[in-house]
């Protein structure tokens, strides 16, 4: 026959098999802490754009000069741990170069071919400028453009110039002093223009007050995401603390505080309040043996101490399992 | 506990993405930009057909136009129709088309001459100036930063002095190249000087850095050692650095550093990485 006296919890985990089920849904509480967890996953989130950054131009500007020539300018973030960085340049006819590393400080570079040894000395950001006369050719009247460029970069093109062909999508346009300026994503592109004095009414309008607005949106998204993070953890907690005071409620509701029992009875003595207090904070109640570890009495004084303060109707004395349960009285008179 | 763990692989996921994301929301910003660029692409190549052909357009060009023509109309209406892909590549099928008319029209209808630009006398004169004068504004505030200005304060006004000359010199064309010479010349001895009165300033950062990296390499040079590597090739890489550690005693810091530079070649034929950590 089967007993019929079977715990609940093993009744549930027990399969036809026999096969033993343990519940898992809070291992997850257990072994990860979550506001740990979505902190360092905010961080881990937040760093993962710098690190695929690292060591790649933060910026790259380019400016066509009416002859050809291009005007290089970029900003790239670099391990500051090397004593030299090497810059691929976009051609080898260069002039005009400028490298700055940290706290404007001017680094030396050596460029060879299409190269450029930069001695860095534990700069983390350089930026660097540059003249170069490769990046345009040009074939009777087209001018033709051509980079193959590891970042988006923008393009200001020389004035009165007209596009008549390109390989790429640009991202943005805007007209300053009369000249494009294209930004355009990374990868190979080719543009080829044309210089027009009369023909072009240039059609493009401003579109400066276009913002950028990525960087806002970037903040933007940390900013709800910590807040979010912030509310949930304090509702978290605050969920927590009702629990607990939840349990200090059904716990400590059928007794009285410690400050009223005091009130109560303000002439007990201070071994005796000791005594109480622990008693209030063990859940109400404690053995008399407990008592006696707790205070390294002999068991002759803390049956005294237990007596006098059930005289005084402070705690009443329980028989269980042979040995003495102390428990606070749930009502109390005043002592007069 | 289900909800936050959910919430948080969503910020890591957020995180990871949200940089493409807004790339690519900057991109779609205005798609009327390629609507703007193909329609002015599209008049300059109807100049250039006019100009060129006037009513004998050949049929090769005629075509291609034609198919450009109908991109530019199809990106219109792909705009209007909210579809981006489509304009996207209704965009780059007009571009090209173009693109290949005019290499058509530059090599046919003309004597095909191809410049290369870096040919200093394929360079116009005026942006040769305006390049030095932004060189020289560069070099300016970089001394400016460092409090230099007043040292090379002469230099920086005759080279500007000097610009002013060579612009005026090309408005009435007469001959540059001698001011240019001498301004080429007096922006080199600004920089040089420049450099030299930095890296004083420089000269501590650069000391810290070189005292750690000398240190690294000493204890990766006994370990080259005890590997058995080229003995001569160590032997040569200590002095150098003893040598690197007197000039650095005596505060010559670019002398240090092109000492430094031998030792790097030194470092590298021994096979010791030369990165601190």
């Amino acid at each position: 026959m089967i007993s019929l006296i079977e715990p609940t919890q093993l009744k549930n985990s027990l399969g036809d098999d026999g096969i033993l089920f343990v519940r898992n849904d809070c291992i997850f509480d257990t072994m990860v802490k979550t506001p740990l967890l979505v902190a360092s996953m905010i961080i881990v989130a937040a760093l993962l754009p710098i690190q695929s950054s690292f060591s790649s131009p933060r910026d790259l500007d380019l400016i066509i000069y009416s002859d050809g020539t291009t005007h290089v300018s970029t900003e790239i973030d670099i391990d500051p741990f090397l004593t030299d960085y090497e810059l691929n340049l976009f051609g080898s006819s260069i002039d005009n170069l400028v490298v700055v590393g940290d706290n404007g400080f001017l680094l030396d570079a050596d460029v060879i071919d299409n190269t450029a040894l930069i001695q860095t000395f534990g700069s983390s950001v350089i930026t660097i400028e540059y003249d170069i006369h490769d990046l345009v050719s040009k074939q009777g009247r087209l001018w033709t453009f051509s980079l193959d460029s590891g970042t988006d970069f923008t393009l200001l093109l020389p004035k009165n110039s007209a596009i008549v062909g390109m390989t790429n999508l640009p991202i943005n346009m805007e007209l300053i002093n009369e000249q494009n300026q294209l930004t355009l994503s990374s990868g190979s592109t080719e543009i080829d223009y044309f210089f027009s004095t009369n023909t072009i009414v240039n059609p493009i309008e401003n579109t400066q007050n276009e913002k950028d607005y990525s960087l806002y949106v970037i903040i933007g998204g940390i900013i709800i995401i910590i807040l979010a993070s912030i509310i949930i953890i304090i509702r978290n907690k605050q969920k927590n603390v009702k629990v607990i005071n939840e349990v200090i409620k059904i716990q400590k509701n059928d007794v009285l505080d410690l400050e009223t029992i005091f009130k109560l009875k303000p002439d007990l003595r201070e071994d005796d309040k000791e005594l109480v207090k622990f008693i209030f904070n063990n859940n109400g109640q404690a053995l008399e043996s407990e008592l006696r570890k707790k205070f390294l009495q002999p068991r002759t004084t803390m049956w005294r101490a237990v007596k006098r303060l059930e005289r005084e109707g402070v705690i009443e004395i329980e028989k269980k399992d042979l040995q003495n349960l102390v428990k606070l009285c749930k009502t109390m008179e005043e002592n007069n | 506990m289900k909800k936050l763990a959910l919430f948080a692989i969503f910020v890591l996921i957020f995180g990871t993405m949200s940089p493409s994301l807004v790339n690519h929301a900057y991109g779609q910003n205005d798609p009327s930009i390629l609507l703007r660029i193909a329609i002015q692409a599209d008049k300059q190549i109807v100049n250039q057909l006019n100009k060129n052909y006037e009513n004998e357009i050949p049929n090769n060009i005629n075509n291609l136009y034609e198919k450009g023509h109908t991109a530019v109309k199809s990106l219109e209406r792909s705009l209007s129709d909210d579809d981006i892909e489509k304009a996207k590549q209704d965009f780059l099928l007009a571009m090209n088309s173009f693109m290949q008319i005019s290499r058509i029209i530059s090599q046919s209808t003309e004597k095909v001459v191809v410049v290369t630009i870096s040919e200093k006398s394929n360079r116009n004169m005026s942006n040769e100036l305006d390049r030095l004068e932004k060189y020289v504004k560069t070099l300016e505030s970089i001394s400016k930063k460092h409090n230099e200005i007043e040292q090379s304060k002469d230099e920086f006004t005759k080279a500007y002095s000097l610009i002013k000359e060579i612009r005026n010199q090309i408005t009435v064309s007469e001959n540059t190249s001698k001011n240019i010479t001498e301004l080429k010349s007096l922006v080199n001895s600004i920089k040089s000087e420049l450099r030299n009165s930095i890296a004083e300033k420089q000269s501590n950062a650069i000391k810290d850095f070189f005292e750690k990296f000398l240190v690294q390499i000493d204890q990766k040079l006994l370990e080259a050692k005890d590997l058995g590597r080229d003995e001569i090739e160590i032997d040569k890489a200590n002095e150098l650095i003893l040598e690197i550690r007197e000039l650095l005693s005596k505060n010559q810091i670019n002398s240090a550093k092109a000492v430094y530079s031998e030792l790097k070649i030194v470092l590298k034929n021994i096979g010791i990485s030369v990165k601190i950590t």
